[in-house]
């Protein structure tokens, strides 16, 4: 083995980094990369079945409702808000303005969760009736998933805060949470119009 | 472009330490090992974190895949060595060939090339861990509940009868009632879920984690294939667990009319979410196994490389164009002939870069002194084999010929020359380069060479005559056939050639039993080779390297100065990790690594719940995902654990410390 | 009789030329890369003086360059020339007759059903698992699945074409050789993929109409007791349920027709001669012949199985 030779001194680095520099909001991108790829996948899949048809939605199939998908869309868009206030307190070690913050947070995701029941229903078929009805319910359904996961990621991180005193590293946690929302909120948008409004001008 | 002085990615220079005593640095040792080892002990196993016992965890489990789907092999050339064969029925058959199909391409392939990354990534970019060990833990045990789902529904006479390809409607709920496929689709999505765990793993361990110094140009060949390797992964695998999760399983399970003709469903949908991720498959095989050759020929020709730009090149070139290929699968399916032609081009275009990186081995060859080591063997029987495979390709990426060999025993030899050819012999030979810095001994080279000269005999004893059986007229998957076709002789032939394979690796298991134990001490760095992996003890210790190695060329152990520079000053009381920036790999900040957690196998059990109960019915779903929500919770908590004193880099650029 | 090194068809003969074009250059290749690896590790290796690490001389260098470079100047070469007879013999395989004799091919678990079409429906000829074409005519298919995806796959006449359930496709060929082509389903398609056979009986034009024309009037209903009795066995143990005789009230279609049963040289998709001790097996119990075959084995006694065989035996 060859001596070592000191060169540098890594005590003068910082142990708490935020976004880029951190590792988790890598790990976060990529498993954003996975779940956003999927949706990609079964869009372009919900699309090649279009081709199936001569009518879209088909024939006897109702167009999929819009009022409680748009109003639940609208507050996706809302929820950015306090979600990114957390965010910016998070970045700056505001223990006080998270709780605060991820509290509203928990409070304005709740009914996203709950209104998405309905919004399955608005598609206005069923899974079992035709390949349209499965592809439209898969979609929606594993968009779902992502949201149900984040949902909880959120509580459990809220519920964190008030359990016990949180390390700083928490707070890039945080962060990135935050960021996770913005991807589920983001992708959400194509989906919408694809599937509740793309059956309406198609 | 590296200074002598690894400075920080903000441009701060880092304070500089002169010097360090042997007694501070054998103390570090100490404290260290104290500090990353694993915990003994049957709890310890099960709450193992350490990226080398869950690396080392992974080869062991996926080379006893190996073994299964070998034996499976085995069996299909016994009941095909004569006409009408009656050893195994045709529902026997079935199931041994799609669990033969399911298990080498996913339970074995795929995962053996993953866990070598997960092993060596570390080690050959300087680090002390994985970015994420509790991911790699909880990605290798639910690659274990696959593992034993799919053998205990083979012994269970419920192992998937249709195909490693599964293909609609055989596989739709009308034509193979029962549970045989949904094994099938279950198994696929746990071996789904392992890799891209380690796929993302490899990539923010590769992104973020590489020693000081380590800039884009001079990150080690196999670690390239590796991260390469896993975006191909992150793109490709979400399209089979698609396939098979979100739309064959509630195709059988829910009633959904994905596949079905008859509700606008398609079945050629299926072929298409199938083989996009299946062409990209084989490279996700192959182009580690290729990233494995480069450093044993470095090694044994004492010679860097011939054209490592070209070499990365041609990594990233393939990655691409494999995604341009699926649709060669599907020739004899009624499609568009435009399409079809592009992506003929496509499939030959691909074989450019594979040429490009053979002929930089060869010259690197050429111009070294090469030393026939087993290693070097297996590269040249690769290259026999491979190319051989590889000419079998294009031929086959031509319409005309394809819709002739298509499905039949050519396509067989074909992939089984570049499987073998271009996946287990480079992987070999990485067994016997590598043996030595995992087990600190080494293979014994005399049954190395008897091991070689087998397997190069097996394999194309085997798979030779297959080409012509093809081109006669056998076509695949058929569990026998009538004697007047003429296809006895050959088949006989065949299967003589996979008795020598089994020998060869019996040979192997032998060698490495007995190795283990009582082969050569290694030592460090026993080949002379150039990486980072041999600059630690064999076996590595729990933290790799004593202190995180700062690198000044692609080849440190061959540089000529007598010191090995480093960075210091991470702590050594607790698990601690240098990250670097992403392209020129300057000290950016310090992370902690997670302590040893049961949660990753607790949460994989829960997965199999999960995905296995969905068979069965929605509640063990909603069960299973309540039991995770234990595991997410207490995965949580376990990270959320204050630390004393943190440096904390607040994204306005300041730099706080907090208690 | 089953093979591509037999080609009968122009479509078979191209392909089987660009085989040996690439056989003969994918050899080469293979031989010389093999000698070229093996140049390189014995080239230099019988030196044995301590070698100088890391050290290559800048005029080695730029040779190996060129080597490389040539290599895979060449190799580009030969991909290009690869692609380009390809796309020719693609070409010429893509151009579809003006008209053909149209037969429709349908796949089922496990054999094949061929309808010949014809203007006048009461003309169409239906039978299975042989296929009769006159010679050097260009013999148009129109492939379909029944159940799950079978190909339709004759390698001495043109390359294979998967049956697809929810899609229609087609293949066609002209046989310019007469003679007896074997060809077997290539797409893997549950237990008795293996036995799923098929002839295609490729005869002089005389021999085919003469042929077409049997096989378009139905067999005389037969006066004999000892067959009449066959023929109630027939219709009243279970097989006119699946099977269809032309002229009497067996019209079900989901296994093989049955109406010129004895003019074909096999059994159970090409499984077994067609004889009398074969049928009489097969009948019995088909599942020991074909495991997994969809169709049953009916109890009859020793007098009813021997009526039934003598009646199909005179299915000419």
């Amino acid at each position: 083995m060859k001596p070592l030779r000191p060169t540098a001194d890594a005590a003068a680095l910082p142990s708490v980094t935020f976004g880029q520099r951190s590792m988790m909001w890598w790990g976060t991108l990529g498993f954003m990369t996975i779940e956003g790829w999927t949706i990609a996948l079964l869009v372009a899949a919900y699309l090649y079945l279009r081709q199936n048809y001569v009518a879209w939605p088909p024939l006897r199939t109702p167009n999929p409702s819009l009022l409680i998908p748009t109003i639940n869309l609208a507050l996706m868009l809302v929820s950015i808000v306090p979600v990114w206030i957390t965010a910016r307190a998070a970045a700056r070690l505001d223990t006080a303005a998270v709780k605060r913050w991820l509290v509203l947070t928990c409070i304005i995701e709740l009914p996203i969760l709950v209104l998405r029941w309905w919004e399955l229903w608005a598609l206005n078929t069923r899974w079992d009736t035709t390949a349209y009805g499965s592809a439209a319910w898969t979609i929606v359904g594993f968009h779902t998933s992502l949201l149900l996961f984040d949902v909880l990621d959120t509580y459990g991180l809220t519920l964190f805060y008030f359990l016990r005193r949180q390390p700083v590293k928490t707070f890039s946690d945080t962060a990135d949470n935050s960021f996770y929302w913005y991807f589920t909120i983001g992708i959400w948008i194509p989906i919408y119009l694809i599937v509740y409004v793309g059956p309406r001008i198609a | 472009m590296t200074p002598d002085r690894a400075d920080r990615a903000d441009g701060a220079p880092l304070p500089v330490v002169l010097t360090l005593s042997e007694s501070e640095l054998a103390g570090d040792a100490a404290a260290l090992d104290a500090a990353w080892r694993d915990r003994p002990g049957l709890w310890g196993w099960l709450t193992a974190v350490d990226h080398k016992s869950i690396g080392r965890r992974y080869i062991i489990t996926a080379f006893l895949m190996f073994l299964a789907g070998g034996i499976e092999a085995a069996l299909m050339r016994a009941q095909l060595a004569r006409p009408e064969n009656t050893l195994l029925g045709p529902d026997r058959y079935n199931q041994i060939f799609t669990t033969h199909g399911t298990t080498m391409m996913f339970l074995f392939a795929v995962p053996m090339m993953t866990a070598m990354g997960l092993y060596f990534v570390p080690l050959m970019v300087g680090a002390r861990t994985v970015a994420f060990p509790r991911l790699n833990a909880f990605g290798y045990w639910t690659y274990v509940v696959g593992v034993v789902f799919l053998y205990v529904s083979l012994f269970a006479n419920t192992g998937p009868d249709a195909g490693w390809f599964a293909y609609v409607p055989l596989s739709g709920p009308q034509y193979s009632p029962g549970h045989r496929v949904d094994v099938w689709a279950q198994v696929v999505t746990f071996t789904e879920i392992a890799a891209l765990c380690a796929a993302v793993n490899v990539i923010v361990t590769v992104f973020k984690m590489r020693a000081p110094g380590m800039s884009l140009n001079r990150i080690p060949l196999f670690v390239w294939a590796q991260l390469v390797v896993a975006f191909m992964i992150v793109f490709a695998m979400p399209a089979v667990a698609t396939g098979s999760t979100l739309m064959l399983a509630t195709d059988r399970a829910v009633n959904m009319h994905w596949f079905n003709p008859a509700e606008g469903g398609d079945a050629l949908l299926w072929q298409h979410m199938f083989w996009f991720f299946g062409h990209p498959e084989v490279y996700i095989i192959f182009l580690p196994a290729l990233g494995m050759i480069t450093p044993i020929v470095e090694t044994f020709c004492r010679r860097p490389v011939f054209g490592y730009t070209a070499i990365v090149m041609a990594n990233i070139t393939t990655a691409f164009f494999a995604f341009g290929l699926w649709v060669h699968h599907m020739f004899a399916t009624p499609i568009p002939e435009l399409g079809e032609s592009l992506f003929t081009a496509a499939s030959m275009v691909i074989a450019i870069p594979t040429g490009v990186q053979i002929f930089c081995w060869i010259a690197t060859m050429w111009l070294g002194r090469a030393r026939l080591t087993v290693p070097m063997l297996f590269v040249l029987g690769f290259i026999f084999t491979f190319v051989n495979g590889g000419i079998t390709g294009v031929m086959l990426a031509s319409v005309a010929f394809d819709k002739q060999a298509h499905d039949t025993f050519f396509v067989v030899a074909h992939l089984h020359y570049v499987l073998l050819g271009g996946g287990v012999m480079p992987l070999f030979g990485a067994f016997y380069f590598w043996f030595p810095k995992v087990t600190g001994r080494i293979l014994n080279a005399t049954l190395g060479k008897v091991h070689f000269w087998l397997f190069l005999i097996g394999v194309n004893v085997t798979f030779f005559p297959m080409h012509i059986l093809g081109l006669e007229g056998m076509p695949r998957r058929v569990y026998t056939y009538l004697a007047p076709t003429g296809w006895g002789p050959l088949n006989l032939v065949a299967s003589i050639g996979a008795v020598t394979i089994a020998l060869s690796v019996l040979v192997f298991l032998i060698n490495a039993i007995r190795s283990w134990t009582h082969g050569e001490p290694a030592g460090e760095n026993p080949w002379d080779s150039s990486g980072l992996e041999w600059a630690v003890p064999s076996p590595p210790p729990s933290y790799n390297f004593l202190h995180s190695p700062v690198v000044r060329s692609r080849h440190p152990l061959w540089d000529t100065d007598v010191e090995l520079p480093v960075v210091t000053g991470l702590r050594t009381d607790r698990k601690e990790v240098l990250i670097t920036s992403t392209f020129d790999a300057m000290p950016d900040s310090r992370h902690s690594s997670p302590e040893p957690s049961i949660w990753p196998a607790y949460l994989a059990l829960c997965m199999g719940v999960v995905f296995i109960g969905s068979i069965f019915s929605p509640y063990y779903v909603l069960g299973g995902l309540g039991l995770s929500m234990i595991g997410l919770f207490g995965w949580g908590w376990q990270s959320s654990k204050r630390i004393e004193s943190e440096l904390v880099a607040v994204p306005n650029g300041a730099m706080v410390e907090r208690a | 009789m089953h093979s591509i090194f037999a080609p009968v068809s122009p479509q078979a003969i191209a392909v089987t030329h660009l085989w040996w074009w690439m056989f003969g250059v994918g050899a080469f290749i293979w031989v010389l890369v093999t000698v070229l690896a093996l140049w390189a590790v014995r080239a230099r290796s019988g030196a044995r003086e301590v070698d100088a690490l890391m050290h290559v001389a800048p005029a080695a260098h730029h040779r190996a360059e060129r080597v490389v470079s040539g290599s895979i100047f060449v190799t580009v070469l030969i991909l290009a020339g690869f692609l380009a007879y390809d796309f020719s013999v693609g070409r010429a395989l893509a151009t579809h007759p003006a008209q053909a004799l149209t037969i429709q091919v349908t796949g089922h678990q496990w054999w094949w059903d061929a309808i010949y079409e014809d203007s006048n429906p009461s003309k169409q000829v239906e039978t299975a698992n042989e296929i009769h074409v006159p010679v050097g005519e260009p013999v148009q298919l129109k492939l379909v699945a029944a159940d799950v995806i079978h190909s339709f796959w004759a390698p001495n006449l043109n390359g294979k074409r998967d049956l697809i359930p929810g899609y229609a496709s087609t293949l066609w060929f002209r046989a310019d050789t007469a003679g007896i082509y074997r060809g077997q389903c290539a797409e893997f398609c549950g237990l008795q993929h293996a036995k799923m056979a098929f002839y295609i009986i490729a005869e002089p034009r005389a021999k085919f109409m003469a042929w077409l024309a049997a096989a378009s009037t139905p067999p005389a209903p037969p006066t004999d007791s000892g067959l009449m009795a066959g023929r109630r066995v027939f219709m009243s143990s279970g097989c006119a349920l699946c099977h269809t005789i032309g002229g009497t009230d067996a019209r079900a279609t989901i296994g093989p027709g049955l109406t010129h049963f004895k003019s074909r040289a096999t059994l159970a998709a090409g499984t077994l001669a067609n004889t009398r001790a074969n049928l009489t097996r097969w009948i019995r119990d088909p599942n020991a012949i074909k495991p997994g075959v969809h169709m049953p084995a009916i109890p009859l006694s020793d007098a009813q199985l021997n009526s039934l065989v003598s009646y199909l035996e005179t299915l000419k």
